[in-house]
């Protein structure tokens, strides 16, 4: 029967078999998505701008021209600042500064935060207590404890980085403690369990993956609110320090000058806006990936 | 293939007391993978008053057909042919407005799941009086009604509970309610969806005999769609057989059990347990599954899977033909006059076993706390014992059945066996050792002797492993070295009869039976000597029961096995056991040989089960039936003295001089008959049907 049937499986077609990496296939779906096509060309298209910003301009994000506050121009397309500095050139530096700043900040925040979600696995008494720690966090609003931090080391890009990995903690670590529940109860973890599956294994192989689906569409969510939180934090000016840009700290001097020159405001608000968009379409093309079935 | 299929039989005649006449109904799906037929020229009548069953398997299309009748098929589904016609008016042809209005004022709908039917923010009355208000009934009147509506479905204290909330109700409460809710408007049809099938056994029975009194009392007609051969025995008139979304057989349920025209009904009946079923044998099971609706097999839908099939099934479609009065069946070979010869019984097994060695499953006065390990950062929970002093032993070979009904305490036993509930007292013996408080699921102590088959195969299996990722993790955890892994897969699929060429699905791409398959070749990859059972069949279709059954006992008979197999089925475990335990609230109220407890029962409540359970036979329907009151107890507060004074038909609550049993907990003692019982005057309530 073995011998018959090994050539067998091969030549027949099966249609219904899983794909070799099932999970890898499913966050390809997002391609198949108009929302997820726009949202990845959107992306390519900043971060290939942000990558491609010291060729483009060479001179760097300060070099001076002769006119200051001057208007829209073919030399400066949205004008110069109060220091004669090219506006446009400053916006993709800063977007420069605030993807570095989200894809280091997120992805750190989104794994301290699962991790801290699944302690409850090792230690019932340990997850309750890191839960209750999260839920003190989350009492705080975000930009209340951006300011403590800023105050505790100092405000500058590590202080950023530490207010939007902070802030998310939260939300992970409820996230993947609620999916540990659940998964843990789930009959199939149970069966392995009794199978005599070592624990980590068990972990990996069959809680893990079912928890990873809601974590990374909120992971994608979280990165909007994350450049808010850039935003929010250098417009009251505790963010990076000038004369480095970034788009939030790039809207605070803006502002003082909305009236004379409103593509100060405009230009770093677009892209800011831009960002957010492509996050917020790659976080519904995930949802729906993560949920077909 | 005949493309439709014109009924053979005079068609509807103008018969002016017909309440529905279904004529050629027709129900397509537009799925992405083509049109599924999932109700394909349906035809049957219902009379005034009277009960008319639709019976089938998953996928039958019986559900549709009710649907198709009330109008409410949501897109992707759409009714594109036929007639419904209810006092000659044709409702797939009025206004969605008279639609409305005629469904709960003529026509009322009963659904399977009490619970989700029922809106949880709003009180009963107020459910049941929105049904009047919506047909122009007036406030305070409609009150009145709905108190007298749950009087009459039969709820204690009606005028009290008239206010409170779904959730305080149980779940057959519930189901009453929900009926309530149907009669409102004094409909004259119910069209009832499996409306027993989420219930236990004592309350089906209670809900059984309050339709057939609605029947009596108001006249109402009931068209009953069910899977259960037994429900349609006691209940039905005529009965409608479905399958492939056609009408095989229909006619008077006498006929239909007693001389089936159809292989399928006559095989279905066959390999069904039942309870006056003597000595071992292996059930005369239908091979095959079910057909999936979106690929009909071409010809008779039943032809793969049935014993009599020729050339002529597989080419064209068999039409309904006059079979006797009011009955027709389609089948070409019956149809010639060729007789159905009764299945031959499957061979039996070559191995015989013997029960006998030492015990490898010892339990002595087990208590297991449900609330074990609750609770928040203060203080523990209060303790709810769920298994409260249980004693049992199962030896290889043997098969020790436990029955009761839900929230009994019989899974929270088996996976406090399999260390997956904690032990709070008494202690487990597996293999001649005792477990201690390490010994935790998944152990090797207990991996290595007991395995456990679930109640859910789907929700067993991890659905993002492959049947083989599935198989080949047990294997792992019992040391097989991965080059012997491949061949181990091959042998264990085979044995449980899979297809060794479907082993790299994903595990919704199976049926039912085939899933069951995988999670009995994954319990077995761990060579056990013990299998804990839990409902291993409830979730499976009837057809694909017998073939589950049968492999279990093979595999049992083969591999000198031990079972500890759970199931509320009185039948099924009476097919399969050869000791019986009866389990009431946490503790066991019978214990003994399975031929000497079905016989004759000693405990009270081993009688009325029996007596509730539903019989595939028409010449029961009348006999005598003890039906008990009331719902279980709750384990977090159990009755004092017996566990069952509450609802016992022998106990103080019907004779005011058994005080002893409010006061004194019966112990299990052995009784005349030589089984085991826990009561204080046993044998004195006998089943009927002994």
């Amino acid at each position: 029967m073995s011998a018959t049937s090994a050539p067998a499986r091969r030549a027949t077609k099966d249609v219904r078999r899983a794909p070799r990496f099932p999970t890898l296939h499913r966050y390809l779906m997002v391609l198949k998505s108009g929302r997820g096509i726009t949202a990845l060309v959107l992306l390519g298209t900043l971060v290939a701008l942000a990558l491609l910003a010291p060729a483009l301009f060479p001179g760097g994000y300060d070099e001076q021209s002769s006119g200051a506050l001057a208007g829209p121009s073919a030399a400066h397309w949205l004008g110069t600042d109060e220091f004669g500095r090219d506006i446009l050139v400053r916006t993709i530096y800063g977007l420069r500064t605030d993807l570095t700043l989200i894809i280091t900040a997120v992805p750190v925040s989104l794994a301290i935060g699962t991790l801290l979600g699944l302690t409850g696995y090792l230690n019932g008494r340990l997850g309750l207590f890191v839960q209750r720690a999260l839920d003190i966090v989350l009492g705080i609003p975000g930009l209340l404890l951006g300011i403590m931090i800023v105050l505790v080391i100092g405000a500058g890009w590590f202080a950023l980085f530490s207010a939007i990995v902070i802030a998310g903690l939260p939300q992970f670590g409820r996230l993947a403690r609620a999916g540990l529940l659940t998964q843990q109860d789930r009959e199939y973890a149970v069966a392995s369990r009794t199978l005599g599956v070592p624990r980590r294994t068990v972990m990996v192989r069959h809680i893990l993956p079912n928890v990873v689906d809601p974590l990374l569409v909120t992971a994608a969510i979280y990165t909007v609110a994350a450049i808010f939180i850039e935003a929010s934090l250098s417009i009251v000016g505790l963010g990076i320090n000038p004369p480095q840009p970034s788009l939030g700290a790039l809207l605070n001097t803006g502002a003082r000058y909305v009236q004379t020159l409103p593509t100060y405001v405009i230009g770093p608000g677009v892209v800011l806006l831009l960002l957010a968009l492509a996050f917020t379409l790659l976080s519904d093309a995930l949802n729906k990936a993560a949920n077909r079935r | 293939m005949t493309i439709t299929t014109p009924s053979t039989e005079p068609a509807g005649s103008l018969d002016t007391d017909l309440l529905l006449d279904v004529r050629g109904l027709q129900t397509h799906f537009e799925t992405q993978f083509g049109i599924v037929r999932a109700v394909n020229d349906v035809s049957f009548t219902v009379r005034p008053g009277e009960v008319v069953g639709i019976v089938g398997e998953s996928g039958s299309g019986k559900s549709v057909t009710a649907r198709s009748i009330l109008r409410m098929i949501h897109k992707p589904g759409r009714v594109v042919g036929g007639e419904v016609l209810y006092r000659g008016q044709d409702l797939l042809g009025v206004s969605d407005k008279e639609m409305q209005a005629l469904r709960g004022s003529e026509i009322a709908m009963v659904f399977q799941d009490p619970q989700s039917a029922l809106n949880p923010v709003m009180t009963v009355g107020d459910q049941i009086a929105e049904a009047l208000i919506v047909h122009g009934g007036e406030k305070k009147a409609s009150r009145a009604r709905a108190l007298e509506l749950l009087e009459q479905v039969g709820i204690p204290d009606a005028p009290r509970r008239l206010d409170e909330y779904p959730h305080q109700f149980s779940g057959g409460m519930r189901q009453r309610v929900v009926i309530a809710i149907a009669l409102a408007s004094s409909p004259k049809l119910l069209i009832a969806d499996e409306p027993t099938t989420a219930l236990d056994v004592t309350i089906q029975a209670q809900i059984l005999r309050l339709l057939a009194q609605l029947r009596e009392d108001l006249g109402v007609a009931v068209l009953m769609i069910t899977h259960d051969m037994g429900v349609v025995a006691e209940m039905c008139d005529r009965v409608v057989v479905m399958y492939g979304g056609r009408v095989m057989e229909r006619g008077p349920v006498e006929a239909i059990f007693s001389a089936p025209q159809l292989p399928y009904t006559a095989d279905l009946l066959a390999a069904m347990p039942k309870l006056e079923d003597g000595e071992e044998h292996r059930l005369p099971a239908i091979p095959g599954a079910p057909p999936d609706p979106s690929r009909l097999p071409t010809g008779c839908s039943f032809n793969p899977r049935c014993r009599f099939a020729e050339d002529r099934c597989r080419e064209s479609v068999p039409v309904l033909t006059i079979r006797g009065p009011e009955h027709s069946a389609a089948c070409h070979v019956t149809g010639d006059g060729a007789p159905l010869t009764p299945a031959p019984p499957a061979e039996a097994t070559a191995a015989r076993r013997e029960i006998g060695g030492e015990p490898l499953l010892e339990i002595t006065d087990l208590r297991v706390d449900v609330n074990c390990g609750r609770g928040g950062l203060l203080g523990k929970a209060d303790p709810v014992y769920a298994v409260d002093g249980v004693s049992l032993e199962v030896r290889p070979g043997e098969t020790l059945g436990l029955v009761g009904e839900s929230g009994c305490g019989k899974s929270t036993l088996a996976r406090a066996i399999m260390g997956i509930n904690p032990v709070s007292g008494g202690s487990v013996c597996i293999g001649g050792q005792e477990l201690g408080p390490k010994d935790r699921a998944g152990s090797k102590r207990i991996r290595e002797t007991v395995q456990y088959v679930f109640q859910d195969p789907f929700a067993s299996l991890n659905p993002r492993r492959t049947v083989r990722q599935s198989i080949e993790e047990a294997l792992e955890v019992r040391g097989v070295p991965a080059k012997e892994r491949e061949a181990e897969i091959l042998r264990l699929s085979e044995r449980v009869g899979l297809n060794p060429l479907h082993l790299d699905r994903l595990p919704h791409a199976f049926s039912g039976g085939q899933r069951q398959r995988v999670g009995i070749a994954r319990a077995l990859a761990a060579e056990p000597r013990l299998l804990v059972c839990d409902e291993p069949v409830s979730a499976l279709d009837v057809s694909i029961q017998a073939q589950i059954i049968n492999l279990l006992s093979d595999l049992r008979d083969e591999l000198d096995l031990g079972f500890l197999f759970i199931a509320h089925d009185l039948s099924v475990v009476k097919h399969i056991s050869d000791r019986v335990a009866v389990m009431y609230l946490g503790t066991f109220v019978e214990i003994g040989d399975a031929e000497q407890v079905y016989s004759d029962p000693q405990h009270p409540y081993t009688a009325s089960l029996m007596a509730s359970s539903p019989k595939p036979d028409v010449a029961q329907r009348d006999r005598e039936r003890i039906v008990l009151t009331g719902d279980l107890p709750s384990p977090k507060n159990p009755p004092t003295g017996c566990r069952f004074r509450t609802r016992c038909p022998i106990g103080p609550l019907f004779r005011d001089d058994r005080q002893v049993c409010i006061e004194q907990a019966p112990t299990l003692t052995p009784t005349a008959t030589g089984q085991m019982a826990a009561c204080h005057f046993p044998g004195e309530l006998a089943a009927p049907t002994a």
